[in-house]
């Protein structure tokens, strides 16, 4: 019982360590210092080996003609020489572009809607929450296929229903059209990447107190008034990490290019990622170029991901 | 005025349903689609017959799965590249978020900072060098190849999470366990641990979907039947002559179903864990 007293009193810091139980922390400081380095050692042994390995030898890649198992030719700045020079790689940087940015842009403006709608009080309202979470949960493949197959050009459901109305004649080739695949893309990677917006907004308006709402109210400020007044400043902090982890990711992504259109028609929707998969993985295997397509993007991406690393330590104190 | 915002309120709320019952279509079709199909015959499927709504249901299709494709196999290797990726990232990120929010020893706070770096880095960066990496080590086509190169993107993350949980236990109670005679690993493991079960919940949740749903190394690291997992050998199905949506939709439902369900039976501590940790969108 005393013991347990003594323990849970809080000991001011400057006085923890002092005293009869000096020597007793030294020797737990030397020990704490061998086994965090011991705790820590297979952790680390998987950043160096699987990440930031991996990563330097896709810059010294870049440098190389090089396949697969095969010790890579030094060739100077060759990649990158013919990659700037290719009308392909321009194509994809203007593609990656849009890409990224129309499927944030709708699904940040999605997400917050939904989740505004989700805030109201209704019956059943968890259901649906759950159940509108839903294509996150997903593995993205199974969303892909699920979507080619709306799409299909000869029984989708699109064509299907649109035929059924009599509002075309011939089907539309959603994913072959050049004018209309990027659209398709991008309307599969929304659906897909919305509940993840919805999700971090709703906990975010969750957050914000009642009472504020209630003072506003009592002052005669209007519901507009609330939204821009109260919501959107304390959803703030929430926005710009939602938006940037979602930048890094949605450029990221292959699998919806990969499977829907494989970067085609003509180009239209090749983004970074399959390039560099065309590049190191189809036929010629040139793997020095791949990197070097990654490589280029990188610069950007790094940006991001320096910001957010700040952001996500500070939230933990760190 | 207290009429008006009454007025504007139900007006509001008006709105809300009406965007909530888009939003429900928008998310339900495509399910609706996925499940309508994988329950029709061909005939229902393809050509002037097509039917939106399944006239004559029939489970065919998730039989011609079984009986005809090797998808068992692929769900076996998911189970185990999955269960081996989990289990040895919960083990690893345990020891390191200990580490990390309870001892001190310099290079403590640069490691932090290097755990989320790597977790933010996407795998569409690291493909390329994982490849030729596999491929010198030998560790393509096998399943440890695939658990060892999860590990890249899991332990990163999951210990991030667990760090922050970690921290949130008071010491006190740790003190007190060691002056009862716990030393450092009991200690994480008879009063760390179980105070942190939601947070260990979230962890084997992302650790265990990622693993199922990871696409790009499975696909890039597997060029044979035996070690594919569902994600790429779904995708093989595609590729192959047998191109039937009928029974790719059958396992596509089949696949989909274990995320999905641990997601719903989780929810409301996989939301938590997210707005914490901002998880991969």
């Amino acid at each position: 019982m005393a013991t347990s007293t003594t323990v849970s009193l809080p000991l001011p810091s400057s006085r923890r360590g002092l005293g009869w139980r000096g020597d007793k922390v030294q020797r737990f400081l030397l020990h704490d210092r061998t086994l965090g380095y011991l705790f820590l050692f297979p952790a680390l042994l998987v950043i160096v080996g699987l990440v930031a390995y991996p990563f330097a030898s896709a810059i010294v890649m870049t440098f190389q003609a090089k396949t697969a198992g095969a010790p890579g030719r030094f060739i100077g700045l060759d990649n990158y020489r013919e990659l700037f020079s290719s009308e392909q790689f321009l194509r994809t940087v203007v593609n990656t572009a849009v890409y990224t940015a129309v499927g944030v842009g709708i699904k940040f403006l999605l997400g917050l809607s939904m989740a505004l709608v989700l805030n109201q009080e209704r019956f059943c309202n968890n259901l649906f929450r759950s159940f509108l979470l839903i294509p996150w949960a997903i593995p993205t493949v199974m969303s892909a296929l699920n979507w080619r197959w709306i799409f299909d050009d000869a029984s989708g459901l699109i064509n299907n229903i649109l035929v059924r109305l009599n509002l075309i004649e011939e089907s539309i080739s959603w994913l072959s059209n050049p004018h209309l695949a990027m659209f398709s893309v991008i309307v599969v990677v929304i659906w897909q990447g919305t509940p993840f917006f919805t999700m971090s907004f709703l906990a975010g308006l969750q957050a914000i107190p009642k009472e504020l709402y209630e003072a506003a109210e009592i002052d005669g400020a209007s519901v507009l008034q609330q939204f821009t007044n109260i919501t959107l400043p304390r959803l703030h902090p929430i926005f710009v990490t939602a938006v940037m982890l979602s930048a890094i990711l949605t450029s990221a992504a292959i699998q919806f290019v990969l499977i829907l259109t494989n970067g085609g028609p003509s180009d239209r929707t090749m983004i970074f990622s399959v390039l560099a998969y065309h590049l190191a993985l189809g036929g010629a295997q040139r793997l020095g170029m791949g990197a070097a397509v990654s490589l280029v993007f990188f610069p950007i991406l790094v940006v991001f991901i320096v910001f957010l690393t700040r952001r996500m330590l500070r939230e933990k104190g760190e | 005025m207290a009429l008006r915002m009454t007025t504007q309120r139900r007006a509001l709320q008006g709105l809300g349903n009406g965007v909530l019952v888009l939003m429900l279509l928008w998310t339900a079709i495509p399910f609706y689609w996925m499940i309508a199909t994988s329950l029709k015959h061909d005939k229902e499927i393809y050509g002037y017959e097509a039917t939106l709504i399944p006239q004559r249901p029939t489970l065919a299709n998730y039989a011609t799965v079984f009986r005809e494709t090797p998808y068992l196999l692929y769900l076996r290797n998911s189970v185990v590249v999955a269960v081996g990726s989990t289990v040895l990232s919960m083990v690893i990120a345990c020891l390191g978020a200990y580490a990390i929010a309870r001892l001190n020893f310099p290079g403590r706070a640069l490691l932090a900072r290097g755990l989320v770096f790597t977790y933010l880095v996407p795998t569409s960066l690291l493909f390329i060098p994982m490849f030729a990496m596999m491929s010198v080590l030998r560790l393509t086509d096998s399943l440890h190849g695939l658990i060892i190169a999860y590990l890249g993107f899991d332990v990163p993350f999951c210990t991030w999470l667990l760090m922050g949980y970690f921290k949130s236990v008071p010491v006190e109670l740790e003190e007190a366990a060691r002056v009862d005679g716990c030393n450092r690993v009991s200690a994480l493991v008879r009063v760390v641990l179980p105070m942190s079960l939601p947070a260990l919940v979230v962890v084997t949740f992302f650790s265990f979907t990622h693993a199922w749903n990871e696409f790009l190394y499975a696909h890039v690291f597997t060029s044979t039947t035996g070690a594919r997992t569902v994600t790429t050998g779904l995708v093989n199905f595609m590729s192959q002559d047998v191109f039937f949506w009928g029974p790719l939709m059958a396992s596509t439902v089949m696949s989909a179903l274990p995320p999905v369900l641990m997601f719903l039976l989780f929810q409301r501590w996989v939301v938590k864990g997210l707005t914490l940790g901002g998880v991969k969108g």
